[in-house]
């Protein structure tokens, strides 16, 4: 946590921040839902309480806190009150591992704009979020509902079986820059593009950001797919499946215990749209500006050193939000726009074809890695 | 330093006794449960030895695949058949116990054995940023250990492989016609 008080604290703060950040990005991202698919289908959406609806989350929320409490009489009350807390865990624990913005250098001491700082993030990020499976397992067995161990069955071999090809599709990145800690695979991305083939330098490109995108085409589509089924999200939300199994997993959840799975799904939304922004996207640094460019113009303004960090910080932190913004639309947009898949058409999509894409990105990747540091 | 010992001690007394509620439990679902948990428990105990790759990796197989699995199965089974062969009956029960002193004695032969032979281990993690040790242990793996590395993957593909086979052999969705 640190060695001195005064980093303890401000350690402590930042982490209940880091965990607010999410919780509250909750409520917006039901409202701008909400809205959002109202204007894709031409309707109104919540539009009566509030400016433009605004207050209709404080609303909800009044209501989910004071429904009736119940659980179903043939429930497994331990695992059926357990399913919703576990539900919010693990999207906390990874969402407060990836780096926000810049580290700030305040005096002798560093903070990082995350909640931790762990030298193996990917590992830890993919590790946390793969026991989200549990909540839904806990949750459908625990309901003692046909549908819901339906829907938990259904989600789960959908998790398992799109790990695999998200798991594979950072590989790549891993193998292109080196290592698991987020901080290095962002800095490694600031600043033009400019190629390495075989000791020579490629500098056309230059146009464009140094971003992982370009390196890693394939990986970025098969990660982005795998991210939508991961957080079980339209078009791969069948362990939901209105139509089939009335509401999957949660149907036996009311009230608050349903929005701490609603949480949790957002969570993963967030998580998602983080990594995404993370490894191909350049993270928290702004589009062909290298980080030392960026402290230089701050630098123009203002004169303490301790400032000039601390603005830079909250410069990258922005930008960050701003990419974690657009791909959050993204996940929306495509929930309103594209119909469910069939049960066997998903299982396809995930074992025969982005799994085998995701090996031949591995293997591409290392055999290019291995010509261009030749010479 | 106390907080080492006591994290020790802490996760050491939860991963035994989850370990310890796999068998003891009478119904499945539970045991796979408290498997989970038991993973859960070595993985932060590899954590505490500084073995950060070690224990997601210990999470991401174990706990988030493996066992997973494994409580998916066990859903799919009929559930009162397989409560009746999971009780304490005098035979399974006989079992248990004799698979559970096998056990006992082979970690406190190996313990004892090994107490003597060993010297004193070398601590590697002890940096803040323990990332290293992943570099370390990866040339390791490729250099040093790469036939048992290769034996083991191909172990693995083996298993893979008999797995859909033998799936096929039973009949189900995928069966030969």
């Amino acid at each position: 946590m640190g060695n001195s008080l005064t980093e303890i604290i401000i350690n402590s703060i930042k982490l209940i921040l880091v965990f607010l950040i999410m919780v509250q990005a909750v409520p917006v991202l039901v409202w701008l839902e909400r809205r959002g698919s109202a204007f894709i289908q031409n309707r109104f959406g919540p539009n009566r309480i509030g400016p433009l609806g605004l207050m209709q989350l404080l609303a909800d929320a009044v209501k989910f806190l004071f429904k009736e409490e119940f659980s179903p009489a043939k429930s497994v009350k331990f695992l059926y009150y357990a399913a919703p807390v576990v539900a919010l865990v693990p999207a906390t624990l990874a969402f407060a591992a990836i780096p926000l913005g810049a580290p700030v250098q305040w005096d002798q001491y560093v903070f990082h704009l995350q909640g931790y700082e762990i030298s193996v993030g990917i590992v830890f990020v993919l590790a946390v979020s793969s026991l989200a499976t549990y909540a839904i397992l806990l949750a459908g067995w625990g309901s003692g509902n046909k549908y819901a161990l339906l829907g938990a069955l259904r989600a789960s071999a959908q998790v398992i079986s799109y790990e695999l090809a998200l798991g594979l599709s950072i590989v790549g990145v891993i193998l292109l820059y080196g290592t698991f800690d987020f901080n290095e695979i962002i800095q490694a991305q600031q600043g033009p593009l400019i190629l390495h083939w075989m000791g020579h330098e490629i500098t056309f490109l230059s146009f464009l950001p140094n971003w992982g995108i370009f390196y890693q085409p394939l990986g970025m589509v098969i990660f982005f797919a795998s991210a939508f089924a991961e957080s079980n999200r339209l078009p791969f939300d069948l362990a939901e499946g209105e139509a089939e199994l009335v509401a999957g997993f949660h149907v036996e959840y009311g009230g608050f215990k349903m929005l701490l799975f609603f949480i949790g799904e957002y969570g993963h939304m967030l998580v998602s749209s983080a990594l995404i922004a993370t490894f191909f996207l350049g993270g928290y640094t702004i589009p062909w500006v290298s980080m030392a460019e960026l402290t230089q113009w701050v630098g123009t303004f203002i004169q303490t050193p301790n400032w000039i960090s601390l603005v830079t910080g909250l410069i990258t932190f922005a930008v960050m939000f701003a990419k974690i913004a657009v791909f959050l639309w993204i996940f929306i947009q495509v929930r309103w726009t594209l119909p469910r898949f069939r049960y066997d058409q998903l299982m396809d999509l995930g074992w025969k074809t982005m799994l085998p894409w995701a090996l031949f990105n591995t293997i591409l990747t290392a055999t290019v890695i291995y010509f261009a540091h030749l010479g | 330093m106390i907080t080492d010992v006591f994290l020790f001690w802490f996760l050491a007394i939860v991963t035994l006794a989850a370990g310890i509620t796999v068998v003891t439990v009478t119904n499945p679902i539970y045991s796979a449960l408290a498997l989970a948990m038991t993973m859960i428990g070595v993985s932060a105990l590899f954590v505490t030895l500084g073995a950060y790759f070690l224990a997601g990796v210990q999470i991401i197989v174990y706990a988030g695949a493996v066992t997973v699995l494994f409580v998916m199965v066990v859903m799919l089974f009929d559930l009162k058949y397989e409560v009746v062969a999971f009780s304490r009956g005098k035979v399974s029960g006989a079992l248990k116990l004799a698979s559970g002193a096998t056990l006992g004695g082979l970690l406190i032969g190996s313990i004892f054995l090994t107490v003597n032979g060993v010297t004193k281990a070398v601590s590697v993690g002890t940096s803040e940023k323990a990332g290293d040790t992943t570099k370390e242990l990866s040339r390791l793996l490729f250099t040093k250990y790469v036939f048992g590395f290769e034996a083991l993957g191909v172990l693995l593909l083996i298993i893979a492989v008999g797995a859909v086979a033998l799936a096929r052999s039973k009949g189900g969705t995928h069966a030969e016609h």
